[in-house]
């Protein structure tokens, strides 16, 4: 496949008509799309992706140019449309996706309706004609696999999640896309026509077609074979599943592990967080309860606190005038003259008109109020004496909850110093104790898995081992009837074939992997030239050795640098491998030239890496394409001069519109 | 006096309603009934030599009623005494002044006296209104006036005045 032009109409800030052409010359392979952050270089890489597959990875998900939204009218429709020309297998395709937006009465934009996907050709008579709309997801996919295509369609700043991607865990799609671009799909095709699960496949149709009529177990038994095979296609499904599920649940415990052990301070400075909000808990409750004791202190005793110098006065005038004599306590003129009338006394004692105890009572006179202020007195002292002890330490009461309220200002400043210090150094660190939880949950579910992965071997062994005697006891039937014998032999013979190209398969991909894994590692070196090398496994998983013997510690350079080479390289020999097997002249052998899109790779390399990568690209992959900030740009121009074939510019008018020039 | 119920007035009536008014969410207040005032005030009214006629400016009032003033009366009585036993501007004669506090209260004679403890109550309202209440804002402006105001009578009057003074004192009478 080779990009020829990419014609966008009012996509994001690309408003109007603006095509571009992309450099098809074996000799000059580079095309350079240069621009300045913001301007729309990922918008076009995007472009792409939203073409052939009808997805971007914008959260924005309008795809209709700003600026032309602005001034449709209400009631007015507009189209996003992205054409895209390109050669595949000696094929001219145009790929084309469109979409229609509309404006209400009110004028706002109603939702987008659903894009239109269409795939054109020009045929051997030179006439454009479509590929049939229920055809087209199935050509896009002959054309280039989705899983595929973000390998070719390469962004820069999603390069740690791909890295992951190549090194662990790949589907067997992939490893089956891989395998076909490496030209060994006419052997997949062969193998699966000779034997698969489909009854199409020569084998199983002989195994349909024997004559049941001379014994009726025949059938019943190909019926229990397919049962079994059900069973453990079923398994083997579940197997890959539970594969994946144990590589994601891996990574997550990894990632889990990694964040626990670099966030295990959270868990000291949340407990002193807890700590420092109680105590700021603290100083605000003893601040009120301070409150509320000051102000009960002050209203009980602020009278006797507050009379102390006058009872002084008083006493010292009083006892300088010597007004105090010996009356009776709270008696006065009044009682004793009630007391009298009354005819008896409290005592019980009769008093008549001058009897002893009228005469006692008449004495007693002198000394009581009015006529004596004697006890009044008395117990103006008493009261003195009770009120200036009760009010004795109301200021030292007072000061010392007064000292806590004051305190409170600076120590609740203080306190909330501290913490803000240590939410500081909480900041972007993670609750360990919800990160415990979640390593729990993700190593059980491992665990899990891998209870369920043996039970299921061992069914899988069970159901071969079950399949293996019925195929036997069929074919002890089928022996004995002259149809079905023939058929016998036919399937022999087919088997025989399978098994002799199934072995030359087995070969031819073991060499291909051999080979993808010395092209990758030639790339490797040549990108990076640490001690590091690559293996390739058989699901194309790349495995990142470390040749210690050349004394390199890997940790020399950042891990980034590494993992950006692994993907260039990787992406470099598959491309180099599907371009090269182009001239082999094994016919079983037929792959694609492709292209590289490139969305701002260069960004995380240092100068020299940027030279060897430019370096490598333009001679590994038929057509390069890039899209660059104008700092890289120069020097990857600088490095790949002689491969440029197109240059364009990215023209940002303002936020809203980009033009594309050429250079 | 002291056994029916007592109305503060005009300014002094809204002095005191603000002065027993909830000043924070925790339902804090300066002085915590209107009584609370009526004991305090007169004692202050007269160290700060504060005396002040009824406010009849406008209708505002707010009352003590007399079950809280009779269950208190011993109490008051002493304030009474106190103000009367040295009050020199007002009676310069000790004899009569100590008529005045212990023998007059109650009868018709008394009345111009009750005037003048009256009097220091309203003052000792404006009092505590200025040390207390005036310029603040907010509950710690409250709190930082009241003991302000304790500190400074402190300092004035009574770091000279020991509990023991006053007991020697009380001995000294009684012998």
């Amino acid at each position: 496949m080779l990009l020829r032009n990419l014609r966008l109409t009012n996509f994001r800030q690309f408003k109007g008509d603006q095509p571009i052409s992309f450099s098809t010359n074996p000799d000059r392979n580079v095309t350079i799309i240069m621009g300045e952050n913001g301007s729309g270089k990922t918008t076009l890489a995007q472009a792409f992706t939203w073409c052939l597959y009808g997805d971007t990875d914008f959260e924005d998900k309008s795809m209709l140019s700003k600026a032309v939204a602005q001034n449709m009218l209400p009631n007015e429709e507009a189209n996003v449309r992205v054409d895209l020309d390109l050669v595949h297998n000696g094929m001219e395709y145009t790929i084309i996706r469109e979409q229609r937006y509309s404006k209400d009465s009110s004028g706002s934009l109603r939702r987008p309706s659903q894009t239109i996907f269409k795939i054109t050709y020009k045929g051997s008579d030179g006439q454009r004609e479509f590929v049939p709309d229920l055809e087209t997801d199935l050509r896009m996919k002959e054309i280039l696999p989705r899983e595929l295509s973000k390998y070719f369609f390469f962004n820069g700043e999603r390069i740690e999640k791909m890295s992951k991607e190549i090194r662990r865990g790949k589907s067997k799609e992939f490893a089956e896309a891989v395998k076909s671009l490496l030209g060994l799909s006419a052997f997949t095709a062969a193998l699966d026509h000779l034997k698969s699960r489909s009854s199409s496949s020569v084998i199983r149709s002989y195994d349909n077609s024997y004559n049941a009529g001379s014994d009726a177990r025949i059938a019943q038994y190909t019926k229990e074979i397919d049962d079994f095979d059900d069973e453990i296609e079923a398994i083997t499904r579940r197997l890959a599943e539970i594969e994946n599920e144990e590589a994601i649940a891996q990574d997550k415990c990894d990632e889990l592990e990694e964040k626990i052990s670099k966030f295990k301070d959270s868990e000291v400075l949340t407990k002193e967080r807890e700590r420092l909000r109680n105590k700021l808990n603290g100083l605000i409750s003893s601040k009120a309860s301070s409150t509320t004791a000051l102000l009960r202190s002050f209203n009980k005793n602020a009278q006797q606190y507050f009379a102390k110098k006058m009872m002084k006065d008083a006493l010292q005038r009083l006892s300088e005038a010597d007004k105090l004599d010996k009356g009776i306590p709270d008696i006065h003129e009044r009682t004793i003259k009630f007391l009298i009338d009354r005819g008896f006394c409290i005592c019980g004692n009769k008093i008549v008109f001058n009897n002893e105890a009228y005469k006692e009572l008449m004495k007693v006179l002198d000394y009581i109020p009015p006529q004596s202020l004697g006890s009044l007195i008395g117990q103006f002292v008493r009261d003195c004496e009770l009120k200036s002890k009760g009010g004795s330490s109301l200021f030292e009461e007072v000061s010392e909850q007064y000292r806590v309220i004051r305190d409170f200002e600076t120590d609740y400043a203080e306190v909330e110093k501290n913490i803000k210090l240590v939410e500081q150094r909480l900041v972007n660190m993670e609750n360990v104790g919800e990160l415990q939880k979640d390593l729990i949950n993700y190593e059980s579910r491992l665990k899990g898995l891998k209870t369920e992965r043996d039970n299921l071997n061992k069914e899988h062994g069970s159901y071969e081992n079950k399949k293996k005697y019925k195929v036997a006891d069929r074919k002890e039937l089928t022996l004995k009837d002259e149809t079905n014998r023939k058929i016998e032999v036919y399937k022999a013979y087919a088997q025989y074939m399978y098994d002799v190209l199934f072995d030359d398969y087995t070969q031819k991909e073991a060499e291909t992997r051999n080979q993808l894994q010395e092209t990758v590692n030639g790339i490797f070196k040549h990108i990076y030239n640490g001690g590091l090398s690559l293996s390739l496994d058989e699901n194309y998983n790349v495995n990142i050795i470390v040749n210690d013997f050349e004394g390199y510690n890997s940790d020399v350079e950042t891990s980034t640098a590494q993992r950006i080479s692994v993907i260039f390289a990787f992406i470099a020999g598959v491309i180099k491998m599907a371009r090269d097997s182009q001239n082999d002249e094994n016919e079983m052998l037929v792959s694609e030239p492709y292209p590289l899109v490139m969305d701002a790779p260069l960004s995380a390399f240092d100068k020299t890496r940027i030279q060897t990568v430019c370096d490598t690209l333009p001679k590994v992959a038929e057509q390069v394409i890039i899209f660059i900030k104008d700092t890289d740009g120069e020097l990857a121009e600088t490095y790949m001069g002689q491969q440029v074939g197109a240059r364009y510019l990215f023209e940002k008018k303002n936020e809203f519109e980009t033009y594309l020039v050429t250079r | 006096m002291f056994d029916k119920e007592y109305s503060f007035r005009g300014s002094h009536a809204a002095k005191v309603i603000k002065m027993t008014a909830s000043f924070d969410q925790k339902n804090n207040k300066i002085f915590a009934r209107n009584f609370d005032v009526y004991l305090f005030a007169p004692i202050v009214g007269f160290m700060y030599g504060r005396d002040a006629p009824l406010d009849r400016e406008n209708n505002e009032k707010t009352d003590i009623f007399p079950d809280i003033l009779i269950r208190e009366k011993n109490d008051l009585m002493f304030n009474y005494r106190l103000i009367m036993l040295l009050d020199k501007e007002y009676e310069p004669d000790f004899d009569e002044r100590i008529n005045k506090a212990f023998r007059y209260y109650g009868s018709p004679k008394a009345q111009p006296d009750e005037e003048r403890y009256d009097s220091y109550v309203r003052g000792g309202v404006d009092v505590l209104y200025e040390k207390i209440m005036e310029g603040a804002k907010n509950s710690d402006d409250y709190l930082k006036n009241l003991f302000d105001f304790m500190e400074e009578f402190d300092e004035r009057y009574n770091s000279n005045v020991s509990t023991d003074s006053i007991l020697n004192l009380c001995n000294l009478a009684r012998s």
